[in-house]
């Protein structure tokens, strides 16, 4: 699928590591959740909870793959979480690591559509 | 365990790459392109060049359609709304040009592919040297990398970095947020060589107002509380130039929300993106932002993205507040006469 003057990218494996090594840095602060504009009173509405959910699924294969799309999905990708945990936190970059997460999501279908 | 991409990506986001891929436009609407600069004479090389993008040009159809995915939600097929209702409609036989067409004939003036013409003329007034690629210039891409499609973006990061090259583009003056932050801070990491100064409009035009004596001046007083795009103001980390135009336009007085919710602490609007898989949410956030706006007691909204806008300006109708919503653009181009 890729032409010459494309870059490799990266593959399923090396995004996995970067989206749970990213997460591991998160100090669990919750300084991000009322940042979230989507936050409506759940955890899974807000960076931190969008975070677990990533990991738990990632690492452990808890919840679906559906919810966990639906979940990453639902982030307006604002940055607002970003740049509150950049300046109080551990710089997680927690926007860019739930952008990756539905990059790692389609790259796993398109796989799959291929096999 | 093996899914197809439908049950891991949201439909309308599927539909967005397939618009991209195929017509070079999020839309998918086939390509009066260009046609918003006929009269402006731009040449196609100057020192800068101006990148009008995708959102002003193709809003009136998103506008359309969202008034015609409403009506068609009775009968049905309302469900994948504004984005991939252009595929539907195709099928059904709709033209979707001619349906714009009427809802703009019908009394409502579009305006934002004026906005385009404005900005391209207050450059010019401010003595910036740009040119216009017209049918040339490509769709950055961005939609693609949020929905999750990397190798399709990085493909056509590549693809059109080789097209400015060809053309001898160096130095790219972008207006709408998200293509700008897309050409400046993405490609970068993803096209080898990749070598193009970007700038935002805004910076450009802070820039020259401090350079030059003009005094941009509204003929009648306006108090206006200002929406920080989250692309512009996080992504591209631009939150005092806007401000320092805006206070260098006599008349103009800017009323801002609560430190938490301006500049880079900006509460989201959900303009940008959020529309596509989740409509109520998206709704949701609009109508709290607006509430943040209100609050000033300023009697227009002003932001500076075509998405922003737009949400803006449909949250505003949904509460009935008698406010305008207005890009920043239509006041510095009435400013500077
Ligand atoms: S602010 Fe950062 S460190 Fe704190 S919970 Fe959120 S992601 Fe984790
Ligand atoms: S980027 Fe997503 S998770 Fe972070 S604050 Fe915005 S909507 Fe919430």
């Amino acid at each position: 699928m890729k032409t010459d003057n494309t870059q490799e990218t990266d593959s399923i494996k090396e995004m996995e590591t970067e989206i749970l090594n990213n997460i591991q840095t998160c100090i669990n602060c919750r300084m991000c959740v009322p940042m979230c504009p989507t936050y409506e009173g759940w955890i899974t509405q807000s960076a931190f909870g969008r975070l677990a959910a990533i990991n738990l699924h990632l690492k452990y294969g808890l919840g679906s793959i559906e919810e966990l799309s639906r979940l990453i999905f639902s982030c307006a990708n604002c940055r607002r979480c970003q740049e509150r945990c950049k300046m109080l936190s551990t710089n997680v970059t927690p926007t860019d690591t739930i952008i990756k997460t539905r990059q790692l999501l389609a790259r796993k279908a398109q796989e799959w559509g291929r096999n | 365990m093996n899914k197809s991409l439908k049950e891991v990506v949201p439909i309308p986001h599927i539909y967005i790459r397939g618009n991209i891929l195929e017509k070079g436009n999020m839309l998918g609407v086939a390509g009066d392109k260009a046609a918003w600069a006929k009269d402006l004479n731009l040449p196609r090389n100057a020192e800068f060049t101006f990148f009008a993008g995708c959102g002003y040009q193709f809003m009136r159809y998103v506008e359309g359609m969202m008034k015609a995915a409403a009506s068609m939600e009775k009968i049905g097929l309302g469900m994948e709304r504004s984005i991939g209702i252009s595929k539907v409609f195709g099928k059904i036989g709709i033209n979707l040009p001619s349906i714009t067409a009427k809802v703009t004939a019908a009394g409502k003036e579009d305006t934002y592919t004026i906005i385009l013409v404005s900005a391209a003329r207050i450059l010019q007034k401010l003595g910036v040297d740009i040119g216009y690629m017209y049918e040339d210039e490509p769709c950055c891409g961005s939609p693609l990398y949020y929905s999750g499609f990397l190798d399709d973006y990085i493909e056509n990061a590549n693809k059109n970095f080789e097209v400015f090259k060809s053309l001898g583009i160096q130095r790219l003056i972008g207006l709408i947020p998200a293509c700008t932050a897309s050409l400046r801070d993405y490609y970068p990491k993803y096209v080898e060589g990749y070598d193009l100064e970007v700038y935002h409009f805004i910076e450009v035009v802070a820039q020259r107002l401090k350079e030059t004596n003009i005094k941009p001046k509204l003929k009648e007083k306006l108090t206006i509380a200002y929406h920080d795009p989250c692309q512009l103001s996080r992504y591209l980390e631009i939150v005092d130039a806007p401000r320092e135009v805006m206070a260098s336009i006599k008349g103009l007085e800017l009323r801002e929300p609560d430190p938490e919710q301006c500049k880079q602490w900006s509460t989201c609007c959900g303009g940008g993106g959020l529309e596509a898989g989740s409509p109520e949410l998206c709704e949701r956030l609009g109508l709290r932002r607006v509430e943040e706006l209100l609050n000033t007691g300023a009697n227009v909204i002003v932001s500076h993205c075509p998405a922003c806008v737009m949400q803006l300006k449909r949250s505003t109708e949904k509460m009935k507040a008698d406010v305008n919503v207005m890009d920043l653009v239509e006041i510095l181009d009435e400013a500077l006469g």
